[in-house]
């Protein structure tokens, strides 16, 4: 009688949820359509394919091929990356307004992107992309060090320690970039946080970085399930606290490094995006991981089109426009927690 | 006795110290199997360190615990885990968190890093839901729930984590007087039904001494005796060890003893 009783509402749970899944992947392919179709020349879904599938040559096609494709893989890409990393660090700080942005892993990652090619001369894009993860777990490092040294690992000494990190490596990013001219223009373009005007290899070089960091934290799903209750009941529970950490801290540096050695930094994205997978599918990993993934995706690549718009015929950056709804965001998320 | 051929648990020459404070001080406990153990004295006493060690989530300056005659150190933290499970003195998770994730949980140390859910994880689950009656709240978040309710879906989740052993700390803390009855109850219970070994840390020591088979008396770092509870409530030894007088009565209703506390003058 019981399990008369259970079967059918599992059931209805597990299809309710493949149903979400299957509309998020709907919603991403629309996303991406709208991505490679709107913007300062409009272009037919049949166009698109033609310059995909059977390059004629013209010159549709090669916007299309070489600027409209790279934006349109490079979005999901960093917006999948952000939302994973994002929902990781909101795990790890048991915190729901922590994000690569409040961590100041975005900023960390822009100083390290700066410092490698003004003092080390760092040219190419691998070696930017590694800067960036590299400067990204730096900062979760420190981060961290520096709030654990203050007397306990406190959800708002976090934040309070990461938005101060932030500032700080802003202000060495700009003090660098004044007294390094030469190299402004070439900088600028990237620290803006857009997506336009990326070559492609950018995201080839992003996919392995970003899949690695997800494949941990997928690895780690059941751990970060666990280290959602508080320190002594997950070491009850089994969990190897500081090794989950750590390995955690490694992916999220990864996808966020990845991210921002794509697109610079992008904006709040890893803010936003896990309130929209929990209240989506629930809070266990697997399926926040995989829910943040999409709707990270969708929700950068929406923003990038919005971006052709907002100020047309001229692109805004997509940064700003993530940074508006975030900043939105963020306050609606004050405002709850304080209520 | 015939416990003592069968000590789920033996605490041997456990020191403990944070920073050179000595918590424990070559302390040695056995644990009987199959019943329940109460550890009760005064505030920083180190009952709770104590409770904590037995569950390994502070490594101790010296000594040893051993679980069936092997040293806790030698297992790993998993395999430790299925075999004790801890409900720490008041437990958080997220607010937005359902009840049945939440009792999911206590299967974490059944699962191997990529193997998925099994069907006996979704059992282990929906027995302690049942036993603990949480079953017709598993969609509720854990933030709409009451106090009692709230320890009882914990509860649920040491209980589907499926040990031989469960340590609570102070379970009853911030329960009404009906809540905390039925939160032991539970407990009680559980320790009759599935012969579960109990060790809690109880603060209302006539609660201890109603449902303790072992009663444990702990003072500055050490035992000061332990035993049936018949035997430790007396007058002397509560002045002694809670530094408060005290008459003892027997309870009319359970036939245990019970310690009226009062201060002389």
């Amino acid at each position: 009688m019981s399990i008369a009783a259970t079967a059918p509402r599992y059931r209805s749970i597990v299809l309710s949820r493949s149903a979400i899944y299957g509309l998020l992947l709907a919603l991403l392919a629309l996303a991406w359509l709208t991505s490679m179709t709107l913007g300062y020349r409009l272009y037919t879904p049949g166009q698109v394919w033609a310059a995909l599938f059977a390059n004629d040559g013209t010159e549709a096609a090669t916007v299309i091929a070489g600027l409209r494709l790279p934006r349109a893989l490079i979005a999901p890409l960093a917006g999948a990356a952000l939302g994973m990393a994002g929902t990781m660090v909101q795990t790890l700080s048991r915190n729901r307004i922590a994000s690569p942005d409040t961590l100041g892993l975005n900023a960390g990652a822009s100083l390290a992107v700066v410092v490698a090619t003004i003092i080390f001369g760092v040219q190419s894009l691998v070696g930017l992309s590694l800067a960036a993860a590299f400067g990204a777990l730096a900062t979760a490092i420190v981060v961290f060090g520096v709030a654990a040294g203050a007397g306990g690992l406190s959800p708002l000494k976090i934040v309070l320690v990461g938005v101060t990190f932030a500032s700080l490596a802003h202000a060495a990013v700009e003090i660098l970039l004044t007294s390094n001219e030469a190299q402004l223009q070439q900088l600028l373009f990237w620290l803006s946080g857009a997506f336009v005007d990326r070559p492609i290899s950018l995201f080839f070089n992003g996919l392995p970085v970003v899949l690695v960091g997800a494949a941990i934290g997928f690895a780690l799903a059941s751990s970060l399930d666990a280290a959602q209750a508080d320190d002594s009941t997950a070491a009850g529970l089994g969990v190897p606290l500081a090794a989950v950490r750590g390995a955690a801290f490694v992916a999220v540096s990864l996808l966020t490094g990845a991210a921002v050695s794509m697109a610079g930094p992008v904006a709040f994205v890893g803010l936003v995006v896990p309130h929209v997978a929990r209240r989506l599918v629930g809070l266990q990993h697997r399926h926040q991981l995989t829910a943040a993934a999409l709707t990270g995706a969708i929700y950068t690549t929406l923003a990038d089109v919005a971006a052709r718009f907002v100020i047309y015929p001229v692109e805004a950056p997509v940064g700003a426009i993530t940074a508006v709804v975030g900043a939105i965001a963020l306050l609606v998320l004050l405002r709850r927690r304080l209520a | 006795m015939d416990d003592l051929a069968a000590n789920r648990i033996e605490v041997k020459g456990l020191t403990m110290a944070y920073g050179g404070d000595v918590v424990l001080d070559a302390l040695n406990l056995p644990i009987p199997a199959g019943r329940i153990t109460v550890l009760a004295g005064p505030n920083g006493c180190g009952k709770s360190t104590l409770l904590r060690a037995i569950r390994r989530l502070h490594a101790p300056q010296s000594g040893q615990i051993l679980l069936d005659t092997e040293d806790i150190t030698r297992l790993g933290s998993k395999a430790l885990g299925r075999r004790i499970g801890l409900l720490p003195q008041s437990p958080s998770a997220p607010l937005d968190m359902n009840v049945e994730e939440l009792v999911r949980l206590g299967r974490y140390p059944h699962q191997a890093m990529l193997q998925p859910w099994s069907p006996q994880d979704d059992e282990a689950v929906s027995r302690a839901m049942a036993g603990t009656g949480v079953e017709a709240m598993r969609r509720r978040r854990i933030g709409s729930l009451s106090g009692g309710q709230l320890q009882r879906a914990w509860i649920a989740m040491v209980l589907a984590q499926d040990t031989d052993v469960i340590c609570l700390d102070e379970p009853v803390n911030h329960l009404d007087m009906a809540h905390q009855l039925d939160c032991l109850e539970l407990v009680a219970r559980l320790n009759r039904d599935e012969g579960k070994t109990i060790v809690l840390v109880l603060h209302d020591l006539n609660l201890a001494a109603r449902y303790a088979d072992n009663l444990v008396f702990v003072a500055n770092g050490r035992i000061r005796e332990a035993g049936n509870p018949e035997l430790l409530m007396r007058a002397d030894l509560i002045a002694e060890v809670f530094n408060t007088d005290a008459h003892i009565i027997t309870d009319p209703i359970h036939g245990r003893p019970m310690c009226i506390p009062f201060r002389k003058g």
